[in-house]
């Protein structure tokens, strides 16, 4: 058995010694943090190892303006770090040639715990993620034939994909992938309310009573610790005759998922206005005055809401003061998410 | 007690018996021919009438075919000497034994055909049967290719049959234009798919091929032939609309999305093909 051992060695070294004379540099493996206490990820790493070189290409494509048809617009424009990478203000997507979506944007945190995507959760997987947006005609409007031509045109494509995936082929499979990298890596578990459950902080009161007051009024639903239970509901939000946008249904065809969209993370909730599949609810108390008085009560509206959600004045502002602490300026401010190449002064830089 | 290492080399010199024992493989070519009626598909504009006087123009016609098998007598059976059991593995695709007769699985992944692409008419396989009896292939691609990402080669959804907002593959497409479709500038386009029940369009098709095993050109069948095997296909495309039952463009011009509608397509062009003898 000792020679097997030698063999084996020797074997490793030759083979160590040919990967250096090749010149072939492994790319350096990364690890997701996986929160303590969080649920297992749901994305498949087996089938996309995480890796630097994987992650810092997915990021480049993040804020690819060249993967608009024009030009003009990346991911990272309707997907702004400083808002948790949702739109800071827009009630609704804006494309290419002053087009408007339907939707507002999604704040991306915590990805990879996901495993539908979109309002309606119409699509499967992330890696397929970014070819909506990419191809649809009210946002970047290009065709994925195009915008991979651009990519094997630029230089510093070839030489990222080569780096992260082996040889210089660049194609959809691969742009999928080096997106993914990037897009799981968001993880935002470092607010206040992170802390607190850590025991490394303590809230103040009203945060205090406001927490209790969610986890007995809205927890349900925005379950921690992701603050959602990823599911689609009828929240009693009325149709917009100019969207016509009926959620899940058009996914699924079954008129019962009518106007059921999915219930989104509170993570990061107080820099992530407008509210809503439409952005239509400008403000929390916007959506504190829909759940208590202004939701249309049908029988498809969710079970739980069919008496509608009271609140009191009380409950609104203690609430206010705890669902403050789930921002988390950690995930807002982290350098290894922001543009390639861009320097942060250290105004900006946030210590605790 | 065998030590493991005795084991493995029992193993591997099994494997490598196995591996080594000659198998014949035949060429086999696979042709596929697209029609209206008895007239050649063309995309150039032609108008064809469907049996309700619905007179159309086809522009795209395009579909997926996967797990293409065939079945018929192997070597060991032809031969009556050596049979083979179990299964084994023949360029990478599954082979079973049924009583005299065997299956071999052939293409796995899935092909598109595109008639405006005459290189994706013509799959160039190879097969251990010296006598195919029946050819049976799935139109669509299978679940786990809708589920498992981005994939490549034909499936590469830069190739657009691909719903990016609701994920999902166009198993097949008929898009043309018809003076009977009330849709914008009379365009018709059937995009058929669907993986989840109840509105999977996949379909399997299974026909006969006939003794022979289709054309011949060497004119010799069996062990040793050097003639090339070639089956054609044939897909009519009126079948799309009255294969089971009727589907009109005057009432349904846009199919965009699986439901019911296109499962009521995907039964009608699951009756397309035949083979040409």
């Amino acid at each position: 058995m000792r020679s097997l051992r030698t063999i084996g060695c020797l074997l490793m070294v030759i083979a160590m010694g040919l990967a250096w004379m090749s010149g072939g540099r492994k790319p350096v493996p990364m690890k997701l943090p996986v929160p303590a206490g969080w649920p297992a990820p749901q994305y498949d790493f087996k089938k996309n190892p995480l890796t630097k070189e994987g992650f810092l290409l997915g990021r480049k494509l993040f804020y690819e303006t060249a993967l608009s048809r024009d030009s003009t617009i990346s991911c990272a424009s309707c997907h702004q770090q400083f808002g948790a990478f949702a739109t800071y203000e827009h009630p609704l997507s804006h494309g290419i040639d002053n087009t408007l979506t339907t939707r507002n944007a999604p704040a991306l945190e915590n990805l990879a715990w996901e495993k539908e995507f979109m309002w309606d959760g119409g699509i499967n997987h992330l890696d397929l993620q970014p070819l909506a947006p990419l191809t649809a005609v009210n946002e970047m409007g290009e065709t994925i034939a195009e915008a991979l031509h651009r990519l094997r045109r630029d230089t510093a494509y070839v030489r990222m994909f080569s780096e992260a995936f082996g040889d210089t082929a660049i194609n959809t499979q691969r742009m999928g992938k080096a997106l993914s990298q990037f897009l799981v890596m968001l993880v935002s578990a470092d607010s206040k309310y992170d802390r607190v459950i850590r025991g490394k902080d303590s809230f103040l009161l009203p945060e205090r009573l406001g927490y209790g007051i969610f986890q007995q009024k809205c927890g349900s639903c925005h379950r921690e610790p992701l603050f959602t239970d990823l599911s689609y509901r009828n929240t009693g939000i009325p149709l917009d005759n100019t969207l016509n946008d009926y959620g899940r249904m058009r996914i699924t065809g079954d008129r019962r998922d009518s106007l059921k969209f999915k219930v989104p993370s509170l993570r990061n909730v107080a820099i992530t206005h407008p509210y809503g599949h439409d952005g239509r609810f400008f403000s929390l108390l916007n959506v504190f005055e829909h759940y208590r008085k202004n939701m249309i009560v049908t029988p498809l509206t969710d079970s739980i809401l069919q008496h509608r959600l009271p609140l009191s004045n009380f409950e609104i502002g203690q609430l206010t003061a705890f669902l403050n602490t789930l921002t988390d300026t950690t995930f807002l401010k982290n350098p290894l998410f922001a543009p390639p190449g861009y320097v942060i002064t250290p105004v900006f830089i946030h210590r605790h | 007690m065998m030590s493991p290492f005795r084991c493995v080399l029992y193993v591997s010199g099994l494997l490598l018996v196995l591996g080594l024992r000659p198998a014949v493989h035949h060429p086999l070519m696979i042709r596929f021919r697209n029609c209206a009626g008895n007239r050649p598909l063309q995309l150039s504009g032609e108008l064809y009438s469907n049996s309700f006087g619905e007179l159309f123009s086809v522009q795209q016609f395009k579909y997926y075919v996967s797990a293409i098998r065939v079945m018929g007598e192997g070597e060991g059976a032809r031969g009556g000497g050596e049979v083979r059991n179990g299964e084994r593995e023949v360029h990478g695709s599954g082979h079973d034994r049924d009583g005299g007769r065997e299956e071999e699985v052939l293409l796995k992944e899935a092909h598109l055909v595109d008639e405006g692409d005459s290189s994706s008419l013509v799959l160039h396989l190879s097969t251990d049967l010296a006598d195919i009896r029946r050819i049976s292939f799935v139109v669509g691609v299978d679940s786990l290719a809708n589920t498992g990402g981005v994939q490549g080669g034909d499936l590469d959804p830069m190739l657009g049959m691909f719903w990016t907002w609701n994920t999902g593959y166009v198993y097949a497409r008929l898009e043309g234009e018809s003076d009977s479709a009330h849709s914008p500038a009379h365009r018709f386009t059937w995009d058929i798919g669907g993986y989840k029940d109840p509105s999977n369009a996949l379909r399997t098709v299974t026909l006969d091929v006939g003794a022979g095993g289709g054309s011949t050109s060497g004119g010799v069948q069996g062990r040793g032939a050097d003639g090339k095997k070639e089956i054609c296909i044939t897909a009519d495309v009126l079948k799309w609309f009255d294969g089971k039952s009727p589907v009109h463009l005057v009432r349904t011009p846009i199919c965009h999305q699986p439901g019911a509608l296109a499962m009521r397509i995907a039964d009608n062009y699951s009756t397309m093909f035949s083979v040409t003898p």
